[in-house]
């Protein structure tokens, strides 16, 4: 499940109101995430949760489940 | 130079004089994040290609057949795009859909093409299929059989039983590439045999082009400058390119360095968008121990050149031992085959300041210290083969010192687009391919700075803003074709992004959020972001002679309106 620090990061920086996040969905299924965003949106999760996230990790992500499941790893790496 | 002469060949005699010639060498490095490359020797690749050529021909596909390639980036898929050339059917990359383009866009899309390049057949993979289908059954489809040929077996098809079909010649059409658009408003543009190897030699000659070149790209083959400059024209001068996945490449740009690094690339093409998120998006922790300095050549084009854009570039990466002279710049189209002009090799990226007012009335007048100016960088000089005239409105000649369209007449130019001779009567007048790109040109050098229509540019990709209406002006809560789409510049980005100002009657706040998100969806249902949307009240769009709501005025009115607001939602009521 999407955390709502995770929904609220990215909903800030894409200025949207509201949108339903899954953890299968796409990035490029968010409105206003494509390719020129992305960089702004993954700064913006860096940001939130004072994590580095390199791009060749990011690239294994699928969906925004693994996305999510990335960032706790750096949180919490014992898990 | 014996590798550039045109003795009226066809592509398929050069490539297997490549094969013959150098048979164990490295002709395309598929570049996958992680794991080895695969590579395919120019001997192993025109074998795989005549195997693939033999499958094709078993299923029916026969000379002049338009066939659509629709495949995500595969070792295969190379092999394939040649063996389909080699019976005389005419290759057709079209991209593969977007997860969120919505399934009956993609669709209309692909009918659009086949009702106008009379679409012969899908080559492409399992995941289309039940998309693809309904388009074979319809009534009326021009479209014979979908195939899905990288599921095939090629080691149960021989080479041996490949036959270059008789009488083609260098006149003949060789493939068919997509000019522009979104949905249904592309035009196909066919190029022939001698139209590419033409071009191969003159642009060949203005890179100085030289065996030890290797190029490296992550365009998108269904872009001519992906098609053109980082697979053909290499396939064609017998030197290695190494093709690296656009969607790993957005998401990991660093991949581009690692591959120029590892492989001593000297040759890349990049849309200006690319070199500002090159720039901020790669850690210097990631690409450490790596080189550019092997790059003789990075060309800017797709895209207004900007300036900042270039410093930005050379302020990241010259301590990654690139150089500032290896910068370089191109204008082009897919009607031209590719290249019109060109930086020289060896030589600096021109600029010229000129004052700002002046050139909007029309008048290149180079700035003064009192001046409002603009900096306008050069896409280089003509190429060999190429010729230009600046024309007004009236396609009447311009005098030098005065902004006007861009005609061209090119060795290389188009045979027209196919089925489609309305559109290629609007374009083409004795000879001369009217280009719609406004720019001047000053000692030789050519400066593009706008189009004619309103086509928006976002990223390298071109947009027309009819298709994004179409979509929105329908929307519940929309005043019906009450929409204005335009591009709008974007400094950070290095690229122009996408605006709409819409009318509605709505005002609750929450209903104009949810009717903001349904614009995006409706945007994202044709691949499209919409990064900023203005909603006004009725009646608010100022109308053109024409009787339409005109883009530039109403840009320039919202624009100025925003300018005065300080923060705050885009929200003009």
């Amino acid at each position: 499940m999407i955390s709502d620090r995770f929904k609220k990061a990215v909903l800030k920086e894409l200025k949207l109101a509201n949108f339903d996040f899954t953890d299968e969905l796409l990035a490029n299924q968010v409105p206003g995430w494509d390719s020129l965003t992305h960089a702004k949106v993954v700064a913006a999760l860096e940001r939130e949760y004072k994590v580095r996230l390199k791009n060749l990790e990011i690239l294994n992500c699928y969906n925004i489940g693994d996305l999510q499941k990335l960032i706790e790893s750096k949180i919490n790496p014992a898990k | 130079m014996e590798c550039c002469e045109n003795m009226n060949e066809i592509i398929w005699q050069r490539w297997q004089k490549n094969a013959t010639n150098k048979a164990s060498e490295d002709a395309i490095i598929h570049w996958i994040p992680g794991k080895d490359s695969i590579r395919w020797s120019f001997g192993n690749l025109f074998d795989a290609a005549k195997r693939f050529s033999v499958l094709l021909k078993s299923h029916g596909i026969k000379r002049d057949d338009v066939c659509a390639l629709i495949i995500r980036h595969h070792p295969d898929f190379y092999p394939l795009y040649m063996g389909v050339a080699a019976l005389g059917a005419i290759p057709a990359v079209l991209a593969y859909p977007n997860p969120r383009l919505h399934p009956d866009k993609f669709r209309q899309g692909i009918e659009g093409m086949s009702q106008r390049s009379g679409l012969d057949w899908i080559l492409t993979e399992a995941s289309l299929l039940a998309v693809l289908k309904p388009l074979v059954e319809q009534k009326g489809s021009t479209i014979k059989g979908i195939l899905l040929p990288l599921e095939q077996d090629l080691n149960a098809f021989d080479s041996r039983d490949f036959l270059l079909p008789e009488n083609i010649t260098d006149n003949d059409p060789f493939l068919l590439q997509h000019s522009s658009g979104t949905t249904g408003l592309q035009k196909p543009v066919l190029i022939s045999h001698s139209a590419l190897l033409d071009h191969a030699i003159f642009y060949g000659e203005a890179l100085k082009q030289t065996e030890s070149d290797k190029v490296v790209s992550w365009l998108p083959l269904y872009h001519d400058m992906g098609l053109i400059a980082s697979f053909h024209l290499p396939l064609i001068w017998g030197i290695p390119s190494i093709q690296i996945n656009p969607f790993d490449w957005v998401l990991a740009p660093e991949l581009l360095v690692e591959a120029i690094s590892k492989e001593n690339a000297t040759l890349a093409w990049l849309p200006n968008f690319a070199y500002n998120l090159m720039a901020d998006k790669i850690h210097d922790e990631d690409i450490e121990g790596y080189s550019l300095a092997s790059l003789r050549m990075l060309i800017n084009a797709s895209e207004p050149i900007r300036k900042n854009s270039h410093e930005r570039f050379v302020e990241k990466f010259k301590q990654f031992g690139f150089k500032a002279k290896s910068l370089s710049t191109l204008y082009g189209m897919a009607e031209t085959t590719m290249a019109v002009t060109q930086t020289r090799a060896g030589q600096p990226v021109f600029e010229v300041k000129v004052d700002r007012d002046e050139l909007s009335k029309g008048r290149v007048i180079i700035a003064n210290y009192n001046s409002n100016a603009r900096v306008c960088v050069s896409a280089g000089q003509l190429i060999r083969g190429c010729e230009t005239k600046l024309v007004d409105d009236n396609m009447q000649n311009l005098g030098t010192g005065m902004v006007g369209e861009i005609a061209i007449r090119s060795v290389s130019l188009f045979d027209g687009y196919r089925n489609y001779p309305e559109k290629t009567n609007a374009v083409m007048h004795d000879g001369w391919y009217f280009s719609g790109d406004i720019g001047f040109e000053i000692l030789g050098e050519y400066f593009i700075i706008g189009r004619k229509k309103d086509t928006i540019i976002s990223a390298g990709k071109n947009i027309y803003p009819e298709d994004i209406e179409d979509v929105i002006g329908i929307i519940k809560g929309v005043m019906p074709g009450r929409v204005v789409a335009f591009g709008q510049d974007d400094e950070e980005l290095g690229t122009d992004v996408l605006s709409v100002i819409a009318e509605t009657i709505l005002d609750g706040e929450t209903e104009r959020e949810h009717l903001k998100m349904d614009i995006m969806k409706a945007a994202m249902s044709i691949d499209i972001t919409i990064t900023n949307i203005y909603l006004v009240p009725p009646r608010w769009l100022i109308k053109s002679s024409a009787g339409k709501p005109s883009r530039n005025i109403n840009k320039e009115r919202i624009l100025n309106m925003e300018k005065k607001r300080k923060g705050g939602l885009n929200d003009f009521r």
